[in-house]
């Protein structure tokens, strides 16, 4: 077994990578003094995955909404349900579903050992019925109509939609009604066999825990998997954008806007490209910035107004988000900053605030055992580094950030996304 | 386990610290506790936006907001809650502790002195506010309550507790009514604001590794020169629910909502609440409660079907969201369960099971600085603060004759119905 401890001067903290002979990598992340402990064991497959073969054989092509669906069945086992398993731990216990993982996660403050039991049992075993199949198809029915009435939901997916033309990011994770109605017990089976092997899977825990006392219960537990080659396919995506402008009226009194610059995706940012990127955008859109200011002082933004690099497998995008009287107005501010900022080129003392709120933001979020363990899952798919990302922003200089300006948010491929209410 | 030490600084202000060496981060807010009333609760509100805007020191928001990122990325945050019939205005700066500052900076004085100044140097003069940031502020306030709406979830809860508290102080929103919010003018803000110093209780937490004896003798001070009033706060607790009252709205939506209010009889403070709060946790505060295993997974109704006890009020809420046609399986559903648990069928194994999820939350809201702050601010209208052992004992030796016996207080109050179209 190959264990390597990555230790962080700067935070004065360490984890433990671990190379497990089932196929399955392993990171252990105490924290000294805490009551909890929380447990993430993900698997690179998400809703994107719709598309995709094994060691080269043929394309398998299956309904949107699968891998949500999946991961509502696998709770249940032939004996009963993982939920009334916890309960005799008192963990608390959930699951999601995102673009490109699927994450099952507890967190508990005893008996932490019979929890992770459960936890790697559960999913090793699936167990899927026509019957226990057919439950779920009004549970997640209206789990769908939820995000169907939820504006913040439907705003982005509509960008996503105008954004990308092939792309499967463009779809609903949880599929829809229709979609979820075609998966069967069957391909279940298929998909789960194909992604819940423990070589495409990852297992994060941190917090009151030991390397020693999680490598007892994983070698106890874990069935080795036998290495496959998994290729994903997405069709060819272009560079440019769909649609410039969706809108969908709905039920709200505030309206919303999600307005995307769509990005090249070829490859995913490393630590360093990351670094720069979040800085760039606290020195661009940030409580602190002359945009944000400007945004405000014009009443076209309230404090909802937000920004997020949302990147994956072949897709990569830029989205600045939150409420607006008048969207239209606040979207153009925004390219036009943008533009400006270009020309004009970075503000070195700008820069220097940013560097070092993006870093205490960071640093921050190492309190917490459930932001830790997701953090180093989402790195990990991304084959980066939770520590080396910490270390890339405090080395960031102020020229790699004006390099990294010129190679994204062009404003002339960019999507506005608006939810506002029916006019009378 | 930490602990925590309080000491009143001034009349009616409690300075409480909590030393703490696990975060990376500390943070200092203050509790400010008010009644809550028609006349007040906008202008209340409005006022703990205002002052976290800006200050004497950093005049605008921009300045403050780059005082904040220089400071590692600082928040200072406010907030505005109710807790019974009291409105809490919540102001909180929290940040990297001095350990894991790039150049030894400390950000724990920084911090201290911000929070400080936001409450005693606020950006006035002559007796009055600046009228932009108040503006800006209130458009904030009104923009919030309008995205209130856009939440069918959040929305439809709010109306449940319109309906059933119409008549009561509990039944006045937190942020007050927009015609109030636009009523307050500059120097009508700044008599809230000495108002607000005079006569609110304050309560002011400090969580973290660095000392808190400065920030303690700043306040100290600070209100040293204040005359302060403390106005006494009252709670009113309506125990029964006499009729049924149905509320349905219409809306162009995918699902309907259902919320059930339900009046309990057991309100903090008194000792019955650890079984009522159990006895919600049976009914549906777990992935293993009666709500979650029949309503959602036995009948496949619902994605959500949740109870949640507030203590202060005696109020248990069941809500869920359902297709249309389902609405009326869904509520005969919840009842059952209810009645289920009156006559007695509540399994030893879903009493454990509620015991060891509560003592769990109790017990992981000590790993970070905002559980801690919480923690102890939902216990700050109890006689003393408990630790997490102390009432993690009191909920072990609640029996089940005790939650029977609080399940048979319940009575229907308001069913609110948004339906969909």
């Amino acid at each position: 077994m190959d264990i390597t401890e990555i230790k962080s001067q700067r935070v004065g903290d360490s984890y433990y990578k671990i190379n497990h002979p089932s196929g399955l990598t392993i990171y252990v992340y105490p924290k000294e003094g805490y009551n909890s402990a929380y447990a993430i064991f993900g698997t690179r497959y998400g809703s994107i995955n719709t598309c995709f073969s094994v060691d080269d054989g043929e394309k398998i092509t299956v309904p949107d909404g699968i891998a949500h669906y999946l991961e509502h069945k696998l709770f249940e086992s032939e004996d009963g349900d993982a939920f009334v398993r916890y309960a005799e731990t008192g963990a608390n216990a959930n699951a999601y579903t995102s673009f490109e993982k699927t994450c099952y996660l507890f967190s508990c403050t005893d008996k932490f050992d019979e929890s992770l039991e459960i936890l790697l049992d559960f999913v090793q075993e699936p167990y899927f019925t026509a019957q226990t199949v057919a439950k779920e198809q009004g549970i997640i029915g209206q789990e769908i109509k939820m995000y169907d009435d939820s504006p913040e939901w439907r705003v982005m997916f509509n960008m996503l939609e105008a954004m990308y033309k092939n792309h499967p990011v463009r779809i609903d994770i949880a599929g829809t009604v229709e979609s979820i109605a075609r998966i069967t017990a069957e391909k279940l089976y298929e998909i789960y066999n194909v992604f819940y092997n423990l070589n495409n899977m990852v297992l994060c825990v941190s917090g009151n825990v030991t390397a020693e006392q999680v490598l007892k219960i994983a070698d106890k537990m874990l069935k080795p998997s036998e290495k496959h080659k998994i290729t994903n396919y997405f069709k060819d995506e272009p560079y440019e954008i769909t649609e410039p402008y969706v809108e969908q009226t709905f039920p709200v009194l505030m309206p919303l806007f999600n307005l995307g610059f769509k990005e090249k995706a070829d490859k995913l940012f490393n630590e360093k490209q990351n670094a720069e990127t979040e800085i760039l955008l606290s020195m661009l859109a940030s409580p602190t910035s002359a945009l944000y200011r400007k945004l405000m002082d014009a009443n076209l933004i309230n404090n909802t107004f937000d920004y997020e690099l949302f990147e994956g497998p072949g897709y990569c995008s830029i989205i600045f988000s939150g409420e607006s009287r008048a969207p239209k107005q606040a979207a153009e501010m925004i390219k036009q900053y943008i533009t400006d900022m270009k020309n004009n080129g970075l503000n070195r003392e700008e820069f220097e605030i940013a560097r070092k709120a993006v870093y205490g933001e960071m640093v921050s979020s190492l309190n917490s055992v459930d932001s830790i363990s997701n953090m180093i899952a989402d790195c990990h798919f991304c084959g980066n580094e939770l520590f080396y990302g910490i270390d890339a922003v405090a080395d960031t200089t102020f020229e790699d950030v004006s390099a990294r300006l010129m190679n994204i948010l062009d404003v002339n491929n960019c999507t506005l996304s608006v939810v506002k209410q029916a006019e009378e | 386990m930490n602990s925590i030490n309080r000491e009143e600084i001034a009349d009616g202000v409690f300075f409480s610290t909590v030393k703490d060496s696990r975060f990376k981060t500390m943070r200092i807010s203050a509790n400010i506790i008010l009644p809550l009333t028609e006349d007040s609760a906008s202008a209340n509100a409005l006022l703990c936006g205002v002052l976290t805007r800006s200050c004497k020191a950093y005049p605008d928001f921009t300045l403050l907001s780059k005082k904040l990122s220089s400071l590692y990325g600082a928040d200072l945050t406010s907030s505005v809650q109710k807790s019974g019939d009291c409105q809490i205005l919540k102001i909180t700066a929290a940040g990297l502790d001095d350990r894991y500052t790039l150049d030894r900076e400390s950000v724990a004085r920084e911090l201290s002195a911000l929070i400080c100044s936001v409450i005693f140097e606020p950006n006035v003069s002559n007796k009055s506010f600046s009228e932009d940031e108040l503006n800006q502020e209130r458009r904030q306030l009104l923009d919030l309550i309008d995205s209130e709406f856009n939440d069918k979830r959040i929305y439809a809860n709010n109306r449940m507790i319109e309906n059933m508290c119409g008549d009561e102080v509990f039944g006045i929103k937190r942020y007050g009514t927009a015609e109030k919010i636009n009523e307050v003018t500059p120097t009508s803000l700044y008599e809230t604001r000495q108002s607000v110093l005079k006569n609110a209780e304050f309560e002011i937490m400090y969580i973290g590794d660095s000392p808190s004896d400065k920030a303690k003798s700043v306040f100290k001070e600070a209100f040293g020169s204040v005359d302060r009033t403390p106005v006494s706060l009252k709670n009113r607790v309506v125990r029964r629910a006499d009729k049924v009252n149905r509320v349905t709205d219409e809306m162009e939506l995918s699902q309907s909502k259902l919320v059930m209010g339900f009046r309990t009889g057991i309100a903090s403070p008194n000792a019955e609440t650890n079984a009522a709060r159990l006895m919600c946790a049976v009914l549906g505060g777990t992935a293993s409660s009666k709500l979650f295993c029949n309503v959602r997974e036995k009948q496949s109704l619902c994605y959500y079907c949740a109870a949640r006890y507030n203590m202060r009020k005696g109020i248990m809420t069941v809500d869920s969201g359902v297709e249309g046609e389902n609405i009326e399986k869904a509520e005969k559903g919840i009842l059952k369960e209810i009645e289920d648990m009156k006559n007695g069928y509540i399994t030893d194994f879903e009493i454990d099971a509620a015991k060891l999820a509560v003592i769990n939350s109790f017990r992981t809201s000590n790993d970070t600085t905002g559980g801690i702050d919480a923690w102890y601010s939902a216990q700050l209208f109890d006689d003393k603060f408990k630790s997490i052992e102390e009432l993690s004992a009191e909920i072990n030796a609640v029996t089940k004759e005790e939650i029977v016996s609080a399940a048979n207080k319940l009575t229907l109050d308001t069913v609110y119905v948004l339906k969909n179209r």
